[in-house]
């Protein structure tokens, strides 16, 4: 087992090297081809090559390609009887399902798709694996949370709505990671510190009951560590380059694949809190019962170089009751900073709902290299929260 | 089985609809994404959008995904030990190399790859099905044709070099599609053809020993040629959306796909004539002994209205000797057109050397349509020939055949039947295990398979000496 874990290590490590090779080669290819964004929050508002994400995903998936033989080679089962059918053709389904989302993800950067298709392109991708675990006759059965087993019982056969849940964590893990951006580095920062906290959770449950899940899960999550953390030396600040959607996408994928497979998804979701609070947060924007502007970034303070939190325009009388009410509850917790129109007719104004506005709101104006690190930092934490949530409590919610 | 193949059929048709419904919604998003390019061939030479291809390799995967759960659903099985545990990772992997062929190749239309690595891109989309191969153990074994047997023996093992051949059985076809084109039509025109030929080969092989190897196929092409046809609605003269280097790479990549996992590569490539016909004409050209213009699809004649052959230029002194060897074999044997250039220092011309070209010079001018449709006729003729050439020697150029590393009996099998031995040639014969041994508490290793094993050598004893 560690030996096939090594040869995964050194393949990663090999792919983290090809990527910090290749992308600088790349940059005036992606340019040519309108592959391109502009770097808002900076003086001269550059122009940078988007879409990057699509070099570290190949990347991942050619070092998957060859590490298949590894996991499953012959020689070390005892003949027939021994080979694990079922985790490899679930492996290779876990491969199509995120192969599927690169390609889908490129096409949503190149054409620029509308966002309801933002929606349906992971249910397409995760079309695959789910349509592999229905084949394998895998069990729809979640157990129950202590704290509602007297009105659930001990379990309950989910059947088709497991594949509804299993369908929207693809959904959700994509478009979380992609709402929580706009500071270089973000996506792949945030990426690679849940990587790194899955990694750690695989590791510890190794030694435990269900010891091959985490092993499969860590055969994806490796190579997702290294290609990240090379691409992350691109995208962060200054950025060169901008991971784009596709990057959003497949890393998304990759996380719910491996979560839904390795049969751990409740533990993966909470690494997941910054990005769960964001999509919270940004719920009534998101639906419209508060405006959405285009961007929601932090805007650049010309004079002192540093972000301040961007804001939206609205006229009190143009909101719904229920808007007017979530407006009033943020403000009231300290979520949003609102400024009234002085005379009637005119907008007032308030600041973004997402996490990032918001940290800027209680720390004060703050350079972008900063508070880049500053919301790494926050991910990390999370995680070491997400640990002292899952271990020492979950016997409160679960029997070991 | 076929209720299968028609649940196939149904989401192949569903698909087609999807795409006639879908391709003229996207146009407008292709262009302003500047993946268009220009009809060369048109007198106000309009800007179509390119990289078509997608949408139809899109719609195939995701028909085929949910096709996923009919061939292999357990309800057909009787418990674990029928499962087709390798077929179904075989398939799973196939559509993974088809996937990855399809991004690799939106990338390389998005951003306009460099040649290299359209040799590259390819063999690196056909690694999952190498991998899955290997894990799974499969033979690289051929059977040599009869007229070769003196030399070689029966049968050969090539091993490594089966996997060489795997990977340029992928880069050939993708690239062999790629260069016949430059009319509007051809590339999905050919591939439709190509896969209706396929189609009727599986199905005249279902009722043959390796029926599930068919079978196998026939869940891929079913849905290749609807998609196909139904792209080609809209690539057909006058074409509204131009297919793009996307389409053949997925085109060339799905047959391979089909040709290596079936086991019949030498057959399909038997429907391949035109195309090899077309890369071996260009060869002088593509190794660039003569020289090779960017584009050498046939050139519109502005006042007729129809496409002569497109010419290339040069001077007699700059051709190398193996060039002005490789010239003059083609004009003697009436290949390519040359007019020498009067004076010394003048640039002499000759035809392009494909065989867009070829048809136009025995033919004379034609318009870009009858063009077209002549072309895809002549494919049809091609497919025809090659099934009247493998009918009566199928048995000599039979595929590759599945022989188990160290099985007892291989000096023995001639023939086999592949799904037999994959599945139970290397489980235990339970009548020669110890008591003890747990394998003999499996359910599938029991007396019906040892009874179904003898039934099975027995077959192969009285097969044809021939073989």
């Amino acid at each position: 087992m560690w030996t096939i874990l090594a040869v995964n290590v050194i393949l990663s490590i090999g792919g983290s090297l090809v990527i910090l090779n290749v992308v600088p080669k790349f940059r005036d290819m992606f340019v040519k081809a309108h592959l391109s964004g502009v770097d808002l929050n900076k003086k001269n508002k550059p122009e940078i090559p988007e879409a990057a994400g699509v070099i570290s995903s190949c990347i991942f998936l050619i070092v998957m390609f060859i590490f298949i033989p590894f996991p499953f080679s012959k020689h070390f089962f005892n003949k027939e009887w021994g080979f694990p059918h079922q985790e490899f053709v679930q492996f290779i389904a876990a491969l199509l399902s995120i192969c599927c989302m690169v390609l889908l993800g490129f096409a949503d950067d190149v054409l620029n798709l509308k966002w309801r298709h933002k929606l349906l392109l992971p249910t397409v991708a995760s079309l695959p694996l789910l349509m592999v675990y229905y084949t394998n006759f895998n069990s729809t059965t979640i157990i129950i949370p202590k704290p509602l087993r007297f009105l659930l019982g001990h379990d309950l056969d989910l059947s088709a709505l497991y594949y509804v849940y299993m369908g929207m964590l693809a959904v959700f893990c994509t478009n979380a990671i992609n709402i929580y951006a706009g500071v270089n580095g973000l996506e792949v920062g945030q990426s690679a510190v849940i990587a790194g906290s899955l990694i750690l959770f695989n590791i510890i449950e190794l030694s435990g009951d269900c010891w091959s899940n985490h092993l499969f899960s860590l055969y994806f999550m490796i190579p997702f560590f290294f290609t990240s953390v090379s691409l992350y030396q691109f995208n962060k600040y200054p950025a060169r380059v901008f991971v784009g959607d596709t990057f959003c996408y497949f890393s998304g994928m990759t996380v719910a694949v491996v979560a839904i497979l390795g049969h751990f998804s409740k533990t993966a979701l909470l690494f997941f809190i910054p990005q769960i609070a964001n999509f919270v947060f940004s719920l009534p924007q998101l639906f419209h019962l508060l405006p959405c502007p285009r961007h929601r970034l932090p805007r650049l303070n010309q004079k002192t170089g540093c972000l301040d939190p961007s804001v939206f325009q609205f006229k009190d009388k143009s909101l719904s009751t229920l808007g007017r009410l979530v407006l009033k509850t943020y403000q009231l917790l300290g979520l949003i900073k609102v400024e009234q129109a002085e005379k009637d007719g005119e907008l007032s104004q308030s600041t973004n709902c997402t996490l990032i506005n918001l940290a800027l709101k209680l720390t004060g104006p703050k350079h972008e290299k900063t508070l880049a690190a500053g919301l790494i930092i926050l991910q990390v934490m999370c995680s070491g929260l997400a640990f002292i949530i899952r271990y020492p409590l979950a016997s409160l919610f679960y029997d070991s």
